[in-house]
């Protein structure tokens, strides 16, 4: 055994910085969870602060925290809704186009707003949407209506969020599905137009039919995210006007727990979605032994 | 045969709709780089919608003479330089390791690496332990906690396992270590998958806010995109201006009323986005084959 250990000596020192960096940044921080049952002030040490039991839960019994956790499942819901369909439609439109250049223009085109932050888009929100010569406002105003507070209103949060989610990662989604597209047979197009299927009628029984794979495997993924909404996209999008619909549970606990310093409540609110997400990772990979023979891992 | 009319209808429409989306992509870009090029209070007039007005290069003179800017700058580069290569070097080190099939203890060593992608502590423990490292606050903090990215090193996995193993036996035959493997034989034959990994570390490092935004409150170690964040809710020109040490384009104060906020900043978010607008058409053709290898199939 040791001789054997020995004999890979290399391997193992090369395994040890992922190893010791692993226990850093995540195993450390999870046993760092029994701040949610401690009264804990940064500057005093987790394992001398005394235990309090479930007060840190407290927030269970809070008005706000459902408010959030609406806020988080509605959102999350109307981007899946929104956000599964398009790349598997996009993907079908783009292999439709025979001209091979501009179909090579349209696929980069539409992979770029993948590569600039939620902040970046954050502006380009802005630079149109603005009430003070927003391009967007100017078009609604040049059609005689009122303009449209639309980063600063609680109605329009949802839909400028979903918007901007689909701009920015519809086209990079598309990779897959175009991949998987790629792969099909082209002799089953062949004998379908023999037959004197039209192109709807190829899309439905040739294409369709052989991404399904692919579209079941995207859909097990998309599951565990269900109850995680990016800060990264919200934190830039909120104010003190939208609040009311933009609060969702990233950013209550980032609020809550480094902003105001409620460590303990920040992190039972973590813990409890942490462990949503767990459950919810395992039974996908059930679903997915169960509908494609194997699983995740 | 010949195309009957409802298709011609179908695939003309296909093509006016993916035209309007290029279109909504490029626009964006294209609006906010006429906004910027053009004078502040002229642009305030509206009517500005694709090439600048009343042509000026003050707002970019004014961004570029920005000592906090340019420091935020030179942050990013930094990090995302050292960040890409040490990210890169400990994951196919890492990946490297355990693409060893025999070796002892590996199942242990790789359940104790997938436990991490399916369970975390959340983010108030990791900032605790942030503090405890006496990370905050520190240059480090963009490096250290991203250095190993667990994804990114099962993909390499997948990629080295799929080398032939013959080329690597008979590197060993003559008496190649693991060392020597490595860098003649899996290095060179990675070279695609090293470049997309590269990309996709370095466009996280490039577009990061979050780290700086929360886990350093020192100005002079926040990186362009934190600084981004903090003037897009900004309501006055001062949080740009406030340590310009371009005087002489200051000085210009006839100029100073043509500034506007939104001017300012449509420049600001130009010069941080312009970098991946230039090598993006150089990098495409790796990060399409990154995916793909790093995706489901497998």
């Amino acid at each position: 055994m040791y001789a054997k250990a020995y004999k890979y000596r290399w391997q193992y020192l090369m395994i040890l910085p992922g190893v010791v960096l692993l226990f850093l940044f995540h195993y450390v921080p999870m046993a760092g969870i029994q701040v949610a049952f401690r009264d804990f002030q940064i500057g005093s040490s987790i394992w001398s602060s005394p235990w309090v039991g479930m007060d840190n839960f407290a927030f269970l019994g809070e008005e706000q925290f459902w408010t959030v956790v609406r806020n988080t499942l509605y959102i999350s819901v109307l981007k899946f809704f929104f956000g599964f369909p398009a790349p598997i439609l996009l993907a079908l439109m783009i292999n439709e186009v025979t001209h091979s250049a501009f179909r090579r223009f349209v696929q980069s085109v539409s992979y770029l707003p993948h590569f600039f932050s939620w902040i970046v888009v954050a502006y380009i929100l802005q630079a149109f949407l603005t009430l003070d010569g927003g391009l967007v406002n100017q078009a609604v105003t040049a059609a005689g209506a009122e303009p449209i507070f639309f980063l600063g209103s609680t109605e329009w949060f949802r839909p400028v969020v979903i918007a901007s989610g689909l701009w920015k990662e519809t086209g990079w989604n598309t990779i897959l599905y175009l991949a998987a597209i790629t792969t099909i047979d082209p002799q089953l197009y062949e004998a379908a137009k023999v037959e004197g299927a039209g192109k709807l009628a190829q899309i439905r029984h040739i294409t369709l039919p052989g991404i399904m794979p692919t579209i079941s495997i995207v859909l097990i993924l998309s599951i565990p995210s269900l109850i995680t909404v990016g800060m990264d996209q919200i934190y830039p999008l909120m104010n003190s006007a939208n609040m009311e619909v933009a609060d969702v549970l990233d950013t209550y606990v980032l609020r809550s727990g480094l902003q105001q310093g409620y460590f303990g409540m920040a992190t039972a609110v973590g813990l409890l979605s942490s462990v949503i997400s767990l459950v919810l990772v395992v039974t996908t990979n059930q679903l997915s032994r169960r509908m494609n023979g194997e699983g995740l891992w | 045969m010949r195309p009957n009319a409802a298709e011609t209808v179908i695939q003309s429409l296909i093509v006016a709709l993916l035209s309007l989306m290029c279109l909504s992509v490029l626009y964006p870009f294209l609006y906010m780089l006429a906004i910027s090029l053009n004078e502040g209070a002229d642009a305030a007039k509206g009517g500005v919608y694709l090439l600048p007005r009343a042509f000026t290069l003050l707002n970019y003179e004014i961004v570029l003479g920005n000592e906090v800017i340019r420091h935020a700058y030179l942050i990013t580069i930094a990090r995302t330089a050292a960040g890409t290569v040490s990210g890169l070097f400990v994951t196919l080190l890492v990946a490297f390791g355990l693409s060893y099939r025999g070796l002892p203890l590996r199942g242990v060593i790789l359940s104790y690496i997938l436990i991490t992608m399916l369970f975390n502590g959340g983010l108030v423990p990791y900032y605790i332990q942030l503090n405890n490292l006496g990370l905050l606050n520190t240059f480090w903090v963009y490096i250290l906690p991203g250095m190993f990215s667990v994804w990114n090193m099962f993909v390499m996995l997948k990629f080295i396992q799929g080398i032939p193993e013959a080329l690597i036996e008979s590197a060993e035959m003559d008496g190649a270590g693991p060392v020597r493997v490595l860098l003649q034989i899996i290095i060179p034959l990675s070279k695609p998958m090293l470049a997309a990994l590269g990309l996709f570390t370095a466009v996280g490092h490039w577009n990061d806010w979050f780290t700086g935004a929360f886990f350093v409150t020192d100005q002079s170690l926040i990186p362009v995109q934190t600084f981004l964040q903090q003037l897009l809710a900004a309501s006055d020109i001062s949080a740009v201006l406030g340590s310009n040490t371009n005087q002489e384009a200051l000085a210009r104060s006839s100029q100073m009323q043509n500034i506007t906020l939104m001017s300012i900043k449509m420049a600001v978010v130009m010069v941080s986005a312009l970098p991946i607008l230039c090598v993006y058409p150089f990098l495409q053709k790796y990060f399409v084959k990154g995916v793909l290898v790093g995706s489901v199939k497998g």
